[in-house]
């Protein structure tokens, strides 16, 4: 399993939180900054579709923004946003299929996600976006952002079991889709 | 035979940037949303009550000085008679359309339903800053009965139902269940 999460956070800025916290709309400006591109990719990757992650990627940072002053320190400030990213897709998801308007993934992230136009990231990005939606959100979660199984779980509301089984499924629906090795 | 040009699965997944840069328009649309009011770092909603209270001494005064009056204490509500009450219709008021209704009274049913999840602390915690933020709309009702022109009563009447939409969002996103099965 890659663990990239860790190994490719910066290191929390407290100061910035701090102050955003106490209101300094200028630090908050900068935490986002520093952290949304990581929340976008998340978004981008877990909802399959352009216009929903930048709605998702918003929506996180006000939802972060409103509860700052209950962020606890001892936790990484990455992960409690990257947590807040994750349920505001699933809020969003569950709000679109009350309405009946749940979309197929468009055409946005590979062209987000491999500005350069070579092959294979485009290719993946192209079968992740395909995957069935549990499947990806496991896969997307473990594989590319480094969650543990139990962290993964805990965050989409499902059994360590159910995860491990997912994300079996979406490497296997990959691997046959590129055309690959699954590991 | 495996191809040792070819990639595995664990390669690509590898390669893939975990960072996206958003749209540069993004900002601009989250910077819109921000409430402005300056939160504490107390726990549980207490930046909520702090601004209305604050919201109160300001408009007290505010108020004291429009009528040339010594200053008003800022817990003490302003006094209007209820005929002047009735009449007033603030331009600035909650909207009234039934989607916001809808929307406004959906929201609340949330909030309730949250609350009633909270221990008793918390819950009467949020209960507390919710009746001050009625109280202050009442006091500054009763102030814009007496004073209609006001703009500054106005906007202050404003914002304090801006305050109770924003606790009600506060609790329910707050409160956002962990588990969720999708």
């Amino acid at each position: 399993m890659l663990q990239v999460a860790d190994a490719m956070d910066p290191a929390d800025p407290a100061e910035l939180i701090a102050a955003a916290a106490d209101g300094d709309l200028s630090a908050f400006e900068h935490l986002y900054r520093q952290f949304s591109p990581r929340v976008y990719g998340l978004c981008l990757r877990l909802t399959g579709q352009r216009e929903a992650a930048e709605d998702c990627t918003q929506e996180s940072f006000v939802a972060a923004w409103r509860a700052l002053a209950r962020f606890e320190k001892r936790s990484r400030f990455s992960t409690w946003l990257h947590r807040i990213a994750v349920h505001t897709v699933l809020a969003r998801r569950r709000g679109l299929r009350v309405q009946y308007e749940v979309a197929e993934p468009d055409s946005g992230l590979p062209e987000v996600a491999d500005p350069s136009g070579d092959g294979p990231p485009l290719d993946i990005e192209r079968a992740i976006a395909a995957l069935p939606e549990g499947a990806r959100h496991v896969l997307v979660l473990v594989s590319i952002y480094g969650f543990s199984h139990a962290e993964a779980a805990q965050t989409l509301g499902i059994a360590e079991g159910t995860c491990k089984a997912q994300l079996h499924r979406a490497r296997g629906l990959l691997a046959a889709a590129l055309g690959v090795e699954r590991s | 035979m495996n191809d040792p040009m070819k990639k595995s699965l664990d390669d690509l997944l590898a390669d893939l940037p975990r960072d996206m840069p958003p749209p540069p328009y993004l900002w601009s649309g989250i910077a819109r949303r921000l409430p402005r009011h300056r939160r504490g770092r107390s726990p549980v909603l207490f930046a909520a009550a702090a601004g209305v209270a604050s919201t109160c001494l300001v408009g007290a005064l505010i108020w004291a000085v429009l009528h040339g009056r010594p200053g008003v204490p800022a817990t003490q509500p302003v006094r209007a008679t209820e005929p002047a009450v009735a009449a007033r219709a603030p331009s600035l008021d909650e909207p009234r359309d039934a989607s916001y209704v809808a929307a406004r009274d959906s929201l609340e049913l949330s909030f309730r339903q949250q609350l009633a999840l909270l221990d008793p602390a918390t819950r009467a915690k949020i209960e507390a800053d919710l009746a001050i933020i009625r109280q202050a709309h009442e006091d500054i009702r009763k102030a814009l009965a007496s004073d209609p022109s006001s703009p500054v009563l106005e906007q202050l009447w404003q914002s304090t139902w801006h305050d109770e939409i924003d606790l009600y969002e506060h609790v329910v996103q707050a409160t956002q269940p962990t588990m969720t099965r999708t």
